[in-house]
């Protein structure tokens, strides 16, 4: 049975000139884990809220065509009832939880659309969406992905046989985003429902979903199951789709003949098991990673620092008790560990935006106790995790050149335009930052952070809520980048930029340092990866399958260790 | 002389620390949501809202010392039970002052006499008796009770939410508030302090850099309440205003228990003790 049935639908927003779904035909079969993929600005978003009815009734525009869901007609159906039908959890998750505890969060639609048992409905959509026993906490005390699960209990509470979520995993680490696929998958198995995501991540569509759609233009280019589709390497790469790393490895060992032409690519490291059991391992023909250099000056220095936050009720959290780390000069450094570990923290506390409340941080030998904010941003600078916080000019162009004004940078005017050249913003110079797309938005970020031309550079999270093919993008400027600046340190959940760009790794757990090496040395220890909840790259996971001594981080070294053939 | 000037200006360094947004969006959670487990959050939002409207509307139009002594100290009782965030007190203490406290406290120092004294004490008692009622009233309770003894008392649905989902945003708003200021500290270059014309410099710069933070929050914010007028729209707001039983089923949640007699009773006592004393003496 289909649960969704869409027939010729095309729709234009108001005031376009083009449509953004062009005759969209699509079933759904009840019961199905879908993964919609696609390019930037392809329509998947558009697609899936004319699912829930906000397109056409609630956002208006050109619509034409017929959207079942459910056996009930789109057009003649209100948003209320159609709520009931089909649940929708946005990317920005949080703007759409408007209720100060959890339960009341849960249970508010059922409330609104006057459900007796609404607080009942409430609970059970928590305990579903594995938020038991968090009844009565604020939802500001949630972490992300808790966050995110609520905003998913909401939708669930209503009781909807379809449930679609935007890019679900986007601002989570590893472990928060197994958990909401967990939820997903229980939803999707045991309680029979039909489940949309709007997903990049192809390793998460290959370990859980059914089918796929490839989305091209405002057009379905095709529907097919999971495995199929994610083979189909040329096509997604065409939409900027990065297909699973144990599939691109696949296909690149077929080119180097390697692998039989026929033989079907595999998508996860179970199947990659079997499909690469003939290759074998050979010495690693890169040389070991040199030591890292001990012997230059030390750019910060944290001893024995402590920072607290002053809580709502009763007493101040503690983020760190007597921290000490050490970054010296040109150290290329990844900071990572789960969400909630202090990294954010740490970087504030380094541009001198907190205070500990004891110990000293140090730069460049001086105390930044006793300097100002704004004297420090000369040697260090931050870019923060959301850009939009960045633009605080109506351009671009104002924007970069915002700092360099301010402190009479002579040629200021001709270093801004060297920047707007070097991240390639020329011709969005005169545009304000909030209108641009995310990575465009990143690139203005990064070329902002790097006006003063700081010898330090810390960047919160510079790859997150990326498609692939930016981020790709955004880890190319951030290579190029390393010419131009002296020490970069990095907090991110993304392990494969880790791998690629991180010459030093510091492992964070609260508020401790747990762990501070090479990537062989962190990503080499099983205890550690376990105790903190890090996911290696699943290519370095499929190495490790295979043979024990494979240490391969990036496609091409996996290439270069089992690409001989047998 | 050294040792002054520096402790004076660690002390100034401390106070500007503390006044952050950081503070303020903390005193903020913390008076709406910090004190829920108090006695006076635990009462009924209709008993408190008509206590309140004796208490706020009474001292007016008594001039009784007895009396406006009297509920003075209850009001102080009141706020003291409500665990009331200290920043609100401040508030109050300043705006009590500014009203009439410097009166009562110039009268003093310049040989005022009880004939001056005493009718600026009524005054001063009046407005700080209905300002502390207030203030134990709407920051005792947390917004969603408050909302509902509103609804209650027929209040238009819309306003009931608007107060709810104000203390929603509002941590959010100033946490990104705080994180656009903190880009102009980190990219701006204000003036030195030092000196007069400097502390005067550095104080426009600030207030300017305050008003400029205002573009792009608005922007940010525009930008983030799309999804929130969606969400708000799937999830049955307009539906909720428009139907009564979900009206009928928020406000069945309300119970007048033991302890909000407990609570008027008291009250009733006190004021009418009050009465009694003043009618003796």
């Amino acid at each position: 049975m289909n649960i969704i049935e869409i027939e010729g639908l095309t729709y234009t927003y108001p005031g376009a000139e083009t449509p953004i779904l062009d005759h969209v035909n699509l079933q759904v079969e009840k019961g199905d884990f879908l993964a919609i993929v696609g390019n930037n600005g392809c329509g998947k978003s558009t697609l899936c809220k004319t699912l829930n009815g906000l397109i056409p009734h609630f956002i208006t525009g050109e619509f034409s065509g017929r959207v079942l869901v459910d056996g009930v007609n789109t057009l003649e159906a209100d948003v209320g009832a159609l709520a009931k039908k089909a649940g929708y959890v946005y990317q920005d998750f949080e703007n759409q939880i408007v209720r100060p505890t959890v339960l009341d969060d849960a249970s508010y639609a059922c409330l609104n659309y006057a459900m007796a048992d609404y607080e009942k409905r409430g609970k059970e959509a928590l305990a579903l969406c594995g938020l038991e026993g968090w009844e009565q906490d604020y939802v500001w005390s949630l972490s992300g992905g808790q966050t995110h699960l609520l905003a998913l209990a909401g939708a669930v509470s209503l009781g909807p046989e379809v449930l679609i979520l935007d890019e679900p995993i986007a601002q989570l680490d590893p472990g928060h985003a197994d958990r909401i696929y967990g939820v997903l998958k229980e939803l999707n198995e045991k309680h029979g429902k039909t489940i949309l995501v709007i997903e990049h991540h192809t390793e998460y569509i290959a370990d859980y979903c059914k089918h796929v759609v490839l989305m091209r233009d405002g057009k379905i280019a095709w529907k097919l199951p999971a495995n199929e589709a994610l083979r189909r390497v040329g096509e997604l790469r065409e939409s900027n789709i990065f297909p699973p790393q144990v599939t691109l490895a696949a296909d690149g060992l077929r080119r180097r003949g390697a692998l039989p032409w026929e033989q079907a690519l595999p998508t996860t490291v179970e199947e990659g098991k079997a499909a690469f059991s003939p290759l074998s391992y050979r010495e690693n023909p890169v040389p070991p990673e040199a030591a890292p250099r001990r012997e230059e000056e030390p750019a910060v220095e944290f001893r024995g620092v402590s920072v607290s936050y002053r809580s709502v009720k009763g007493e101040p959290r503690k983020i760190f008790a007597g921290l000490d780390l050490t970054i010296r000069r040109g150290d290329k450094v990844a900071l990572i560990g789960s969400n909630g570990a202090g990294k954010s923290t740490l970087m504030k506390l380094m541009v001198g935006l907190l205070k500990p409340s004891e110990g000293e941080i140090f730069l460049n030998g001086d105390s930044i106790h006793r300097k100002r904010t704004e004297d420090l941003s000369r040697q260090i600078s931050l870019v923060y995790q959301n850009p939009e916080q960045m633009f605080i000019q109506d351009s671009i162009r104002a924007d970069v050149s915002f700092a360099m004004k301010a402190r009479g940078v002579k040629d200021y005017q001709r270093r801004t335009r060297q920047l707007l050249e070097r991240f390639r913003l020329e011709d969005l110079a005169e545009r304000d930052g909030r209108l641009l797309s995310g990575g465009q938005m990143r690139r203005a970020s990064l070329a902002i952070g790097v006006a003063l031309d700081p010898g330090i550079l810390l960047l919160d999270e510079p790859t997150a809520n990326l498609d692939i093919a930016t981020r790709r993008e955004i880890m190319k400027t951030l290579e190029d980048m390393k010419e131009i600046t002296g020490t970069v340190m990095i907090a991110t959940h993304d392990m494969q930029l880790v791998c690629q760009w991180a010459q030093r790794i510091v492992v964070l757990k609260n508020g401790r340092v747990v762990a501070d090496g090479t990537r062989d040395q962190i990503f080499g220890d099983r205890a550690l990866l376990e105790e903190v909840g890090i996911r290696p790259p699943e290519i370095f996971s499929m190495g490790q399958a295979l043979d024990k001594r494979a240490l391969c981080y990036t496609v091409e070294e996996f290439l270069d260790s089992f690409g001989e053939g047998a | 002389m050294e040792l002054g000037t520096k402790t004076k200006k660690k002390l100034s360094e401390s106070v500007l620390d503390k006044f952050s947004m950081d503070f303020l969006r903390n005193q903020v959670l913390k008076n709406a949501y910090g004190n829920d487990d108090t006695v006076i959050a635990k009462l009924d939002p209709r008993v408190l809202i008509a206590w309140y409207l004796f208490f706020g509307l009474a001292p007016w139009f008594v001039n009784d010392l007895w009396f406006l002594m009297a509920s003075f100290l209850l009001v102080v009782a009141t706020t003291l039970l409500a665990k009331v965030a200290g920043l609100v007190l401040l508030v109050f203490a300043l705006g009590v002052f500014s009203q009439t406290g410097y009166l009562l406290l110039v009268s003093l120092l310049f040989g005022g006499n009880g004939d001056t004294v005493a009718p600026l004490l009524v005054l001063t008692l009046k407005v700080a008796t209905c300002s502390l009622a207030s203030v134990t009233v709407f920051s005792g309770l947390d917004p969603d009770k408050l909302s509902c003894g509103l609804m209650w008392f027929g209040c238009p649905e819309r306003l009931s939410f608007s107060i709810s989902y104000a203390y929603r945003v509002l941590p959010m708003l100033m946490e990104e508030f705080q994180n656009i200021l903190l880009s102009f500290r980190l990219r701006g270059n204000p003036p030195i302090r030092e000196g007069f014309v400097g502390s005067v410099k550095y104080l426009w710069y600030q207030i300017k850099t305050v008003m400029h933070a205002f573009y792009p929050l608005m922007l940010n914010t525009a930008k983030r309440s799309r999804t929130t007028v969606e969400a708000l729209e799937i999830r049955g707001y307009r539906n909720a205003a428009v139907d009564k039983t979900v009206k009928k089923m928020k406000l069945a949640a309300l119970k007048v228990s033991y302890n909000d007699l407990l609570f008027l009773a008291v009250s009733l006592l006190w004021i009418a003790l009050a009465v009694l004393a003043s009618t003796l003496a």
